[in-house]
């Protein structure tokens, strides 16, 4: 065999690996509404940029039939390449592929590819779509599973991790993704579930969809699994590709700076009527966020899940800032267990990435009642407490309107490390609302007057101002300054300026315990 | 200012009860000395609940999503809501929070009426 024939047969071997499982089956995946492997990693990565790692590689069980069973690439197309010219690594299940499922040297292939990024500090993003675990290779494929988790695990906080969703992730394959820092899920096509409507049927009687059971909607608005939802695979790729703009490639690199054309020193007069003059009336924090941050770079994060708090990524003059913000459109912004976990676990993200956290508090309280009680709400109450404690980025909180009692130090107050507390002169920070706390105080001269009802309203109003104002707090220094609303982005911006040389050292141990 | 209907010697009272303090702890003290009333009051919110229609098979409630008062419903049985619409307004928290739907449909039945007492997860309006 002289070169030539070997070059045409390295071809041939190349060229039968990236037909994947055939004709037929692309067919098929293509009627099902869905891209191959190699179609997705090509509207991924920038063109001609994509360098495949492991074309190669075979299967080497020979249980069952599977030493008759060809599984061109292993079901898995693994690689590295650039999106807007910086480097990411990927994998992409294929599912022509005996249905994408992972066994052994497919979990090897992810493997390599997780490690080198870690190595040159590069986001790892994984496509999955795979029937789960490859049965025939038994334990070896459970192996292939756990070893990818412990990487996923190991990553964290040093490279971004970002999983899309594009078919079946079922069983332990899902755990994969969960570690991870962001899932993307597609509408219809993709489902995530530890186990399916069938087994939930014969176990407990229960009927449902997989599509009820796990799928976009259920994640994005139930489970919280979900980061992103996207209407196909085009717009799923499209929104990865802009959230991997807003984030550095690992835990040493500052954040991406990206040329604002927002003036920084642009006043908004709208933010000046924005808070009603009701206590009682909400107001969508949404606007607020959009008139703050550079035009248009608000990036919402798991914007279906506990919608009592608002999460996301933006820009202000230019860098990547990440936003916590009360909602008092939904559940009058209180803290549930879903909302503390959501802005707890988006803290330390944006912690482990060097990304300044600006938060916005209008809060209640945390929300009283059984069900969170009983739902462990001290638990995961705790969590953002914990979360903004332990943060070292620059923390710069605005308080908008209410901050009472345990909610208003679990956001992001100066007492857990907060480097600059504004508050607006609509601002109410105290233990709680005016009208409990004149209830408790005054109970007996409510109680011993001749008209109580009126007493109550003139002591509500006395508690009201004395401490409904945000200056009780600014003379104890908790404040750091009371803005003019309009000037909030401005005031924003300076303070992140001064904060860019920011360093806080912690004492060196394993790790803390987050009451998880 | 809630209503309750009392019942003395067969007779039936229509009583308004405003409630003064916001802590519910303190109820009890002022209540204890009028037992009778007291307790004649306590199964009437259940009774209120109770006297909406239950939600028909099939159809999907909108619940609330937090303990609180019921300050308006805004739709009556009949009506057509798309997903968004404003179906009712629960005070909770000390704010008018506004509940709205999560589907389309037809509203089958108003499950908590304006005044009524609602804990997490009851539902407000079903939608079949």
């Amino acid at each position: 065999m002289g070169t030539v024939d070997k070059l045409n047969d390295l071809q041939l071997r190349r060229a039968a690996v990236e037909a994947g499982g055939g004709e037929a089956k692309i067919k098929k995946q293509h009627d099902a509404g869905k891209k191959t492997a190699r179609e997705r990693i090509a509207a991924l990565l920038d063109a001609g940029s994509f360098v495949e790692v492991d074309a190669f590689v075979e299967h080497r069980s020979n249980e069952f039939n599977m030493a008759e069973t060809k599984a061109p690439g292993e079901g898995v197309v693994t690689g590295y390449g650039t999106v807007d010219g910086r480097l990411v690594f990927v994998y992409s299940q294929d599912f022509t592929v005996i249905g994408g499922s992972l066994g052994e040297m497919h979990a090897k292939k992810i493997c390599k590819v997780m490690d080198m990024a870690v190595k040159m500090g590069a986001p790892i993003i994984g496509m999955n779509d795979s029937g789960g675990a490859r049965i025939q290779e038994g334990i070896a494929a459970l192996s292939g599973f756990g070893e990818i988790f412990k990487r996923n695990t190991l990553a964290s906080g040093v490279v971004p991790q970002i999983s899309a969703i594009m078919g079946p992730c079922a069983g332990g394959a899902v755990y994969s993704p969960a570690i991870t820092d962001f899932v993307f899920m597609v509408e219809k096509t993709s489902q995530m579930f530890i186990t399916g409507p069938a087994v939930i049927k014969s176990v407990t009687g229960e009927d449902v969809t997989s599509e009820e059971l796990g799928g976009a909607a259920a994640h994005a608005e139930k489970s919280g699994v979900a980061h992103f939802t996207a209407k196909d695979e085009e717009e799923c790729i499209e929104k990865i590709k802009k959230l991997i703009s807003y984030l550095p490639s690992n835990n040493l690199e500052d954040v991406p700076f990206e040329m604002p054309q927002d003036p920084i020193n642009r006043l908004s007069e709208k933010l000046t009527t924005i808070v009603p003059d009701e206590p009682n009336k909400a107001y969508d924090v949404k606007e607020v966020i959009a008139e703050v941050v550079d035009g248009g770079s608000f990036m919402e994060i798991q914007s279906g899940f506990a919608k009592n708090i608002v999460i996301g990524l933006a820009r202000m003059n230019g860098s990547t800032v990440g936003i916590v913000a009360n909602q008092p459109n939904v559940m009058a912004g209180a803290l549930n267990v879903d909302a503390s976990d959501k802005a707890a676990r988006f803290v330390r993200f944006c912690d482990s990435f060097n990304i300044p956290i600006v938060t916005f508090t209008d809060v209640p309280g945390y929300l009283p009642g059984v069900h969170e009680e009983h739902g462990g709400i001290i638990r995961h109450g705790a969590k953002l407490l914990y979360a903004y404690s332990e943060a070292t980025v620059p923390m710069i909180n605005v308080i908008l309107r209410k901050a009472y009692g345990g909610a208003y130090i679990a956001m992001s107050s100066k007492h857990l490390g907060a480097d600059a507390v504004f508050a607006w002169p609509t601002a109410e920070i105290a233990v709680m609302g005016p009208e409990g706390a004149a209830n408790i105080i005054f109970k007996n001269e409510i109680a011993e007057s001749s008209d109580p009802i009126t007493t109550r309203s003139e002591k509500i109003q006395e508690y009201r101002d004395k401490f409904a104002n945000p200056f009780e707090a600014a003379k104890l220094g908790f404040v750091d300054d009371v803005i003019e609303p309009d000037s909030t982005r401005p005031r924003i911006i300076a303070a992140l300026e001064m904060l860019a040389s920011k360093r806080e050292t912690r004492m060196s141990k394993k790790h803390g315990n987050i009451p998880v | 200012m809630r209503k309750f209907n009392i019942t003395v010697n067969g007779t039936t009272y229509e009583v308004d009860v405003e409630e003064i303090g916001g802590v519910s702890t303190a109820a009890p003290a002022y209540q204890a000395p009028v037992a009778a009333p007291a307790a004649a009051a306590a199964p009437a919110p259940e009774a209120r609940k109770a006297a909406p229609a239950a939600t028909p098979a099939g159809a999907s409630t909108i619940d609330a999503p937090m303990p609180g008062t019921i300050v308006s419903v805004k739709v009556n049985v009949g009506d057509t809501v798309k997903s968004g619409d404003l179906v009712a307004v629960l005070e909770a928290m000390k704010m008018e929070n506004e509940i709205f739907s999560n589907v389309d449909g037809k509203v089958v039945a108003v499950n908590a009426a304006a005044g009524a007492s609602v804990n997490t997860g009851d539902a407000i309006v079903s939608i079949g």
